[in-house]
């Protein structure tokens, strides 16, 4: 230390640098003027969610979301609200009704996003939501939620490239699994039953199981639970599809002329033989009539929502597999069923002397 | 009906057995809402003169209940509330709390991620040590200057921390096992870029600072914290270490990937305000220290271990307690988890700016009231953290 003050001149100094070069100085010039001028947020920056819908002309149709409520459940601060939709017989549809997020209580963590299986609610970067109040005007209701997929890729390019990767492969192996059965109205049709049925016993899993005619789906849920059945025959997932193979496959080539009613025998018996009824679709009560003859496992997955969320942290075969095994003792991790579910797997296990 | 005045004075001066006028105390609430307790605290002063003969923190004014609130919670659902605790390190306190899970867990962290975490908070703490100074001085009547250059830097800081994790303070950006998101090549660049600025900065900061005359003279021998006490009343951090005191848990525990980085632990003599204000200094440079080695050694792989789940989470049965060196002190997590393991049964944190602050009263006796407010401000306290 030199002179006393010497310090002080020196900070000043400093101070004058600064000034200065706050003028001229690029690195110095750190204001920003912000309504003239925006600061460009990274990718990776977050406000508040948003929901995703494909087709722009059906936002509300082509929403990713099917109201599992993981998200509420999971949500810190409990900002999210939603109800499933259902039709007018009490069906669930596998959409939101209602879906709430209050941005006042909303504190951005990105949980939502994360837990979320279907890629559905995903971060905005909007920062500009000021209000003229804070009650109502701050709880963002479906319509105002709900953004395209372009406007997502438009501001997170890399992380919604990647997402919608993963979505067109899952895509893929769905339409790969539904293949199969999408072959077997041919062999559904009465007259070239034989040569259909002959590479069936090469593929047997694939052909034994059929959808009766008058069973009550749409085409859609019809393709969609024909192409699961074969995924399930196919992996064999202990549901002794080896059983149900030969007799059906056995039964198939033995009475070719009478086709339909072939058809029919197999899967009059099929439900006590393999496959649950699991059409969500249906309300509670047909569904458990439906499954009346199946094994506990099917019962009890029948009483699922069976959306395959993972909620429970299964899908919803191995969660019915799990509770019926024991190994899985809480009955309430249904989340897309409700109370409703959790109550029928109640009452099921009651009925079934294990709770 | 309102008593009418009476005509008695309402100053009496009596004169004492010296024959000079006998004087009271006087007690002088500081706070709640005052710029100089950082937050809502208040400080009950007892005044004889201008000198300070009794204080009393009164805390508790921002008790937001989350020691109760995390155990309603999953375990994953109490990381973006820590963020809030010391809302200025954010990144550190993801870690501690990330750390005790682990513990609890016995979950082992990739390589990648141990390395940044380390990146995440020794920047943190540069952020943290060149603010507090900047706070400190803005204390001491340096309005401004000190603190927003302190803030030009950190904004590169957490510029990087929006990129990376998407949000600029309440980062929410490690997870059990590891971190959210990974660091890409150009964050690291930027990480890189900040580094090496830093130093230059620094030198411009005591070139302001160290030498300063107005400085010296305010802080030192002010607010003294004897090395004894220090380590009775259990002091952490920059504090402990200005009083003398030999401990960093970065040093001690080794927790991450800490004990492979070549670093020293300053260590103060006195342990008066301005001991304070250089053990910061310092810290930073060795912070830099660390931050060019983990930059130059980060390898490649996953950034979370496969086993820790996002949802459905379950920790068997047991306790754990998680500790790092944040920029304030050990901060520590101790976690039970109990029959179904979903939720903490025990959620308790240890904070560093609450414990360092129990000291104040010892450190401001004898001192002037405008002493209180360097003192107060050179322990560093977030009230996010002192109240919970």
């Amino acid at each position: 230390m030199g002179f006393l003050g010497q310090g002080l001149l020196e900070g000043m100094v400093v101070t004058a640098r600064n000034f200065v070069g706050s003028y001229f100085d690029k690195e110095r010039m750190v204001t920003v003027q912000y309504p003239e001028e925006r600061v460009q947020t990274p990718e990776n920056s977050r406000t508040f969610p948003f929901l995703v819908f494909d087709d722009d002309k059906d936002p509300a149709g082509s929403m990713r979301c099917v109201a599992c409520k993981i998200c509420e459940t999971d949500c810190p601060p409990q900002c999210i609200y939603i109800v499933m939709d259902r039709d007018e017989k009490g069906k669930p549809l596998q959409r939101p009704k209602v879906f709430d997020i209050d941005l006042s209580v909303c504190m951005q963590c990105q949980i939502c996003v994360e837990v979320c299986p279907f890629e559905a609610i995903k971060m905005d970067n909007d920062y500009e939501k000021s209000q003229y109040g804070r009650f109502d005007e701050l709880v963002e209701h479906l319509p105002v939620l709900l953004k395209s997929n372009e406007y997502y890729n438009k501001i997170k390019p890399t992380e919604a490239t990647a997402v919608d990767a993963k979505l067109k492969l899952e895509k893929e192996k769905k339409a790969k699994k539904a293949a199969p059965a999408g072959a077997k109205p041919a062999a559904t049709a009465p007259k070239p039953a034989p040569v259909a049925a002959r590479p069936a016993p090469a593929t047997a899993p694939v052909a034994r199981i059929a959808i009766p005619d008058d069973a009550p789906f749409s085409p859609e849920q019809r393709q969609w639970l024909s192409g699961f059945l074969s995924a399930v025959g196919g992996s064999g997932a202990g549901v002794s599809p080896a059983t149900a193979a030969p007799t059906s496959a056995g039964e198939a080539p033995a009475e070719p002329p009478a086709a339909p009613a072939a058809e029919a025998a197999p899967a009059a018996e099929a439900p006590a033989g393999g496959w649950p009824w699991h059409d969500p679709g249906l309300a509670m009560p047909q569904r458990m009539d439906l499954a009346k003859d199946t094994p506990l496992a099917d019962k009890l997955m029948a009483a699922m929502a069976q959306t395959d969320c993972h909620a429970c942290g299964y899908d919803c075969r191995g969660y019915a597999d799990a509770i019926a095994g024991g190994a899985e003792s809480d009955l309430s991790l249904c989340l897309p069923g409700e109370a409703e579910t959790a109550n029928m797997l109640k009452k099921l296990m009651q009925e079934a002397g294990k709770a | 009906m309102i008593q009418p005045l009476t005509d008695a004075p309402r100053f009496s001066l009596t004169t004492g057995a010296d024959g000079l006028i006998e004087t009271q105390t006087l007690e002088v609430s500081i706070g709640p809402q005052h710029p100089s307790t950082h937050g809502v605290f208040r400080m009950d002063c007892v005044l004889d003169g201008e000198e300070v003969v009794a204080l009393k923190p009164v805390m508790g004014y921002l008790h937001r209940n989350h020691e109760q609130l995390a155990e309603k919670m999953v375990w994953l659902g109490s990381m973006p509330y820590t963020d809030r605790l010391d809302y200025f390190n954010s990144m550190t306190n993801n870690w501690a709390y990330a750390l005790a899970v682990e513990t609890l867990a016995g979950i082992k962290v990739p390589e990648r991620a141990e390395y940044i975490r380390v990146i995440m908070s020794e920047l943190t703490r540069l952020l943290n040590h060149s603010c507090v100074i900047g706070f400190m001085l803005q204390d001491l009547g340096a309005w401004g200057t000190p603190l927003l250059y302190a803030f030009r830097e950190r904004e590169r800081i957490l510029d990087l921390f929006e990129a990376v994790s998407g949000s600029r303070m309440m980062c929410n950006y490690m997870r059990f096992g590891g971190v959210r998101v990974d660091m890409t090549e150009s964050d690291l660049a930027v990480a890189k870029d900040v580094v090496t600025r830093f130093p230059r900065f620094l030198d411009e900061f005591e070139k302001l600072l160290t030498g300063n005359e107005v400085l010296l003279g305010r802080t030192q021998r002010v607010g003294i914290l004897p090395k004894e006490l220090a380590i009775n009343a259990g002091i952490s951090g920059p504090m402990a270490r200005a009083s003398g005191v030999e401990y960093d848990v970065r040093k001690v525990d080794k927790y991450g990937v800490y004990g492979r980085f070549d670093f020293r632990v300053p260590v103060g003599e006195i342990g008066d305000v301005y001991d304070r204000y250089f053990i910061r200094v310092l810290e930073m440079r060795e912070s830099i220290k660390i931050l060019q080695q983990a930059l130059r050694d980060i390898p490649q792989g996953p950034r979370v271990a496969p086993e820790a789940k996002l949802r459905n989470f379950k920790i068997p049965p047991g306790d754990g307690y998680g500790r790092i060196e944040a920029p304030k002190g050990e901060l520590g997590f101790y976690l039970v988890s109990d029959e179904g393991g979903k939720l903490p049964y025990r959620y308790h944190v240890r904070p560093p700016s609450f414990v360092n602050l129990t000291t104040l009263e010892d450190m401001c006796l004898g001192h002037k009231v405008a002493d209180v407010v360097i003192i107060l401000g050179s322990i560093d306290i977030v009230l996010g953290e002192v109240d919970r």
